[in-house]
């Protein structure tokens, strides 16, 4: 089987991999942080040469009433003409609200309202790159009183009408479900089998609201039991598709992500021999 | 050409042909790797904010008192007023 | 009636700014975990992951007060000037003279030239290393041409002036610096900032050097820039200081 699995190119890893070149079946990195001619971007641009790349965007703010703010897109668009890489995609959240940036990936009520906002943001992006983009689903902690749609039923309609396609991350499914009490296989229902192009694990944390428990997405540890076992439920239900181990705070040497990786890619084994057998 | 001229011109000229000589004197400080180049990895990652306070940060500020290499910077005129 | 999404959004941003009680509560589903303690979890986030944002930026300033210091000064911050973009290393302009007018940093008033330092060397960082001049390009220009010729700092090159013996205190702050004291009145110190294929530095010139580079700078002629630093210092080395410039690659490279 060809492996799937990939990591997330952080600065504090780009000395490591520039000079182990370690197997990977690609390479993800934040478009914001390369945006400026850096040594960081000269250092990735020669990598380019021996990865595959996906560039993820973390400011877009795809679901602003505001619509992509023109410099930065077209910052993006530059980007991504230079690196030419095998993905794009950002999330379905906004961050910036009357030109200020809060750095945060915000919820959306999810309401016909919404659903028109973001579907022009998407078409946006998407004509101005020439190309289909995967919007991911966020971690959520909280829900708007007034949403009148179902997560899974919000991003189904995005893609029906875009044409995106949709980056699941397993581990903000699995915060988002636990958070809200839902049931993560039946938030899984429904969505377009076609229209997923990559999966995302990473760690969560478990924090004390107000003597309740709540799952945080902290990005800083190993992927969780559940969220390996719901990872397998998505290779189950829509195959395997390229997926990305993220890890963005307590940075641990990059063997563990590699470590992550082969997991990942042992799991996804695991599914089509056990399919194979069963058919 | 002035004599000022002149002289200008042969030191310019002498650096251009014995550009090694003062590499010495360089000394550059390394200060600013690319392992700098990483500030919105912290976007998508939550773990600053564990949301276990029940008191916002901001009323932690009064209590900080500045604590790391400035307790080597000693004399000289101690306000900026 | 709900509130209209652009309205909603201005509302929730100015919430997660304040903290101030607002309507915004009301949308959100609250249960067992109220919504205050819901959108904690952004406030925070806005305020600590751009913190940590300005303290990659501004390490020597969080170096020299330590990190909870330094994140009071960037909460402050912060809620006054949010990032008009989301690129993080373009984050912070205003932040050195924030620090100077920053009431609880009083006592550490070389505290804003360290910042500008910071800020510098991030610009120098994220500038283009495009082609830089060397001394070979200049070979073949005729000696009495030289004088009359104009070279160009390169991108991201800047001179900075401190009252403060900014180098100094530069290195007292490094992770493995030594123990030794820093005097505050060890007199000026200009650094000129650059970039470099794998990073960006500083070199501390003299003052009739920063003269030099300054009118560089200002578009100046060679003679013109080192008749300036001669009126500064009689004893500038025009031929020792040119050298260690071309030799550092911060002019860009001649216009074919």
């Amino acid at each position: 089987m060809t492996p799937v699995a990939g990591i997330g190119l952080r600065a504090a890893h780009l000395a490591a991999v520039v000079r182990d070149r370690p197997a990977t079946a690609f390479l993800e990195i934040h478009a914001e942080n390369y945006l400026t001619p850096s040594p960081a971007f000269d250092t990735v641009e020669r990598l380019r040469a021996d990865y595959a790349f996906s560039v993820h965007a973390v400011g877009l703010s795809l679901g602003s009433t505001d619509g992509l703010e023109d410099t930065h897109l077209r910052r993006v668009a530059s980007l991504v003409d230079r690196l030419q890489p095998t993905l794009v995609s950002d999330h379905l959240a906004w961050s910036i609200s009357r030109g200020r940036y809060l750095n945060d990936l915000l919820p959306l009520p999810y309401t016909e309202e919404a659903i028109d906002v973001v579907v022009r943001n998407v078409d946006r992006l998407q004509e101005t790159l020439g190309r289909r983009v995967a919007v991911e689903n966020p971690s959520c902690y909280f829900s708007f009183a007034h949403a009148t749609l179902s997560e899974p039923a919000f991003l189904s309609e995005v893609v029906r009408r875009s044409g995106c396609g949709l980056l699941l991350d397993a581990n903000n499914l699995f915060v988002t479900t636990q958070n809200l009490k839902l049931d993560p296989r039946v938030w899984l229902d429904g969505l377009p089998v076609d229209a997923v192009m990559e999966y995302h694990l990473a760690g969560h944390a478990v924090n004390d609201a107000d003597g309740e428990p709540i799952l945080i997405d902290d990005h800083a540890s190993r992927v969780s039991a559940p969220v390996w076992s719901l990872f397998g439920e998505l290779v189950e239900r829509f195959g395997p598709r390229p997926t990305l181990i993220e890890w963005d705070a307590d940075i641990p040497p990059l063997e563990i992500l590699l470590d992550e990786a082969a997991t990942a890619d042992r799991r996804v084994a695991e599914r089509e021999a056990g399919a194979a057998r069963a058919a | 050409m002035s004599t000022t001229r002149i002289a200008i011109a042969a030191a310019l000229a002498a650096a251009i042909a014995a550009p090694a000589v003062t590499q010495a004197q360089g000394n550059v400080e390394k200060c600013y790797g690319i392992a700098k180049a990483g500030k919105n990895d912290c976007q998508t990652d939550h773990s600053s904010c564990a949301g276990t306070s029940k008191k916002d940060g901001q009323t932690d500020a009064w209590l900080a008192v500045p604590k790391g290499a400035c307790e080597k910077i000693v004399g000289g005129k101690l306000t900026s007023s | 009636m709900p509130l209209a999404l652009r309205d909603l959004q201005a509302e929730m941003a100015a919430y997660l700014v304040s903290g101030a009680d607002a309507d915004i509560l009301g949308s959100i589903v609250g249960d067992t975990i109220p919504a205050a303690a819901r959108l904690r979890i952004h406030r925070h986030q806005l305020y600590e992951s751009l913190a940590t944002a300005l303290a990659g930026t501004f390490s020597t300033v969080q170096q020299l007060v330590g990190d909870p210091f330094f994140r009071s000064i960037a909460r402050a911050f912060i809620a006054q000037a949010l990032p008009a973009q989301p690129v993080l290393s373009e984050y912070g302009e205003g932040f050195p003279a924030f620090v100077d007018t920053y009431e609880l940093a009083r006592g550490l008033p070389y505290l804003a030239d360290v910042a500008r330092l910071d800020w510098a060397l991030n610009l120098a960082f994220n500038s283009p290393i495009g082609r830089r001049l060397t001394a070979a390009d200049l070979s073949s220009i005729p000696g009495e041409q030289l004088p009359s010729m104009k070279v160009g700092l390169a991108p991201g090159t800047r001179v900075i002036h401190s009252t403060y013996p900014l180098d100094r205190i530069w290195s007292a702050s490094q992770p493995n610096a030594s123990t030794a004291m820093v005097d505050l009145g060890g007199g000026d110190a200009w650094l000129l900032v650059f970039r470099r294929p794998d990073d960006a530095g500083f070199i501390v010139l003299t003052e009739a050097e920063a003269v030099f580079v300054t009118a560089l700078a200002a578009g100046a002629s060679l003679e013109d820039a080192a008749l300036a630093a001669f009126a500064a210092n009689a004893r500038f080395d025009l031929s020792v200081t040119f050298s260690r410039l071309l030799d550092l690659r911060v002019f860009v490279a001649l216009q074919q």
